[in-house]
């Protein structure tokens, strides 16, 4: 929620980037460079503060960056944990989702799987407010449609 | 000055300490993201290049700068630079405006590794607009755009353009965007493409070429401000990590003597600019080089992070005290006179 002080101040917009980057791996290389530097941003201020805002994280996991780019050439930028879907194929081990989703099983999960992705989810700007129980409901819904049957415990 | 004299006309006898010192100072950085260090600069030029620094403003680095050599710090190995200029493609895609944020996620989804809109101003009136997107050169555009305009429910697949991306353009707006910076009083940082505003001042000329330590960095200054106050004269500092080389060279500016004799292998000073997981895995290493009592700073962290690196090395360091700026943090400290 914006406060009328940020409102009043706001600075106004040139751009909105996206970009996936593997968490404390952003350096000045395709995709960062030529992103950021269409709009002479300062790169390596970025690449640092990725960088550290990252630690926590697996090296390469992708992480989903957001840039607003101002027309003063400054910036801010928001980084979201990985996909649910990358999760679920990490935590499920496959390439992939099911072909045939709702019909043809890909594997199953453990509602510990979804319980663990989502307490790493809840740390993400915009998820902070939600109760764990919803963020679990949410990808759940999500696993179902690419195949993934949770169940209570694994046999 | 003095002792930047003396670092210059340091006897024959020394010099193969200097060279081990910045030998030294390259290994270590080479090992880490950002180096620009380049190999050229090591070797034997060394002597030349610093025979040539005259008191003021010059340039105390060789224009010719190799990019960065990796990102990962646990990689001692030298990827060629040919993975940080690795060719890219640049795709131009006009799609609807009021799909522009839906179509732009789908495609990184599918593929796209950055997509950029600009912002829209009203003024014009066509309701198209472009995405600037960038695919690394193994990927499909075709298949990803396909598949992008699918999955939002596109009835068409959008008119685009893909070009092969030009390294040139964004290293040169990047190097457009480093301005000169004063740190403290008196001791500016000024990129070696601009003029110093004040000549009368400590001028470091810098190439940064495009490694951190441009001087505008929070933790940059940081470990400046903290340099300014632990350097008198004659001590053997470390620059762990150098990127830029501007706390090495800064170091020098103040006051700094380079007597790194070959039997003593620790120093005075050291300061790690980095980040936490390295500076929490390399400790041990960071502190060996250290002698007793020597002072030791560390940054590139996160004032968050403070309590991990405290944890880590409180069993090497007294009189621990922490400097903060924005959100960054400086923590120093010196070494345990005894014990480990």
């Amino acid at each position: 929620m914006s406060t009328l002080k940020e409102i009043l101040t706001r600075r106004p917009v040139a751009a909105t980037i996206r970009l996936t980057v593997p968490a404390g791996g952003a350096r000045p290389a395709p995709p960062v460079g030529p992103a950021l530097g269409q709009y002479r941003l300062n790169l390596m201020a970025f690449c640092k503060d990725f960088n550290a805002r990252t630690q926590k994280y697996k090296p390469d996991t992708p992480m989903s960056v957001t840039i607003t780019a101002f027309k003063d050439n400054t910036f801010e930028f928001t980084v979201k944990s990985p996909s649910v879907t990358w999760y679920l194929k990490k935590a499920a081990g496959i390439e992939s989702g099911s072909s045939r989703p709702g019909h043809v099983v890909a594997t199953t999960l453990s509602v510990r799987h979804i319980y663990e992705i989502a307490k790493i989810k809840q740390s993400d700007p915009y998820c902070q407010y939600m109760s764990l129980e919803s963020i679990c409901k949410s990808i759940i819904g999500t696993a179902n449609t690419m195949g993934i049957k949770v169940v209570k415990d694994l046999d | 000055m003095n002792s930047n004299q003396t670092f210059i006309s340091a006897p024959l006898g020394k010099k193969m300490a200097l060279r081990h010192f910045f030998k030294h100072l390259t290994i270590l950085t080479s090992s880490y993201g950002f180096c620009t260090l380049s190999s050229r600069f090591i070797h034997p030029s060394l002597t030349t290049l610093f025979n040539n620094i005259n008191p003021k403003t010059q340039p105390l680095i060789p224009t010719k700068f190799s990019l960065p050599l990796s990102h990962c710090y646990t990689s001692l190995s030298h990827p060629s630079t040919s993975t940080l200029l690795s060719p890219y493609l640049s795709v131009r895609i006009r799609c609807p405006k009021d799909i522009a944020d839906v179509f732009s996620e789908a495609l990184m989804c599918f593929g796209a590794t950055s997509t950029t809109v600009d912002e829209d101003d009203n003024c014009d009136t066509s309701n198209e607009i472009c995405i600037e997107s960038i695919f690394p050169e193994s990927e499909d555009v075709d298949v990803c755009i396909l598949r992008a305009s699918d999955s939002v429910g596109l009835k068409m697949i959008p008119s685009y353009e893909v070009k092969t991306g030009e390294h040139y353009d964004w290293i040169k707006k990047t190097q457009e965007s480093f301005d000169p910076v004063e740190v403290t009083e008196g001791l500016w940082i000024v990129p070696v493409w601009k003029t110093p505003p004040d000549v009368k001042a400590t001028n470091i000329i810098l190439n940064p070429g495009l490694a951190f330590g441009t001087g505008e960095h929070p933790t940059t200054r940081l470990c400046l401000l903290l340099l300014q106050r632990l350097i008198i004269g004659g001590e053997r500092f470390l620059d762990y990590g150098t990127g830029s080389g501007i706390l090495a060279i800064a170091a020098l500016r103040t006051s700094f003597e380079a007597v790194a004799e070959s039997e003593h292998e620790t120093y005075d000073v050291i300061i790690a600019n980095i980040l936490l997981n390295p500076l929490l895995e390399l400790a041990d290493d960071i502190v060996s080089h250290a002698r007793p009592g020597a002072a030791i700073g560390l940054s590139g962290i996160l004032s968050e992070q403070v309590p991990c690196i405290i944890d880590r090395y409180s069993p090497f360091l007294d009189n621990i005290s922490v400097s903060e700026i924005d959100d960054w943090a400086c923590l120093s400290g010196t070494k345990k006179l005894s014990g480990n």
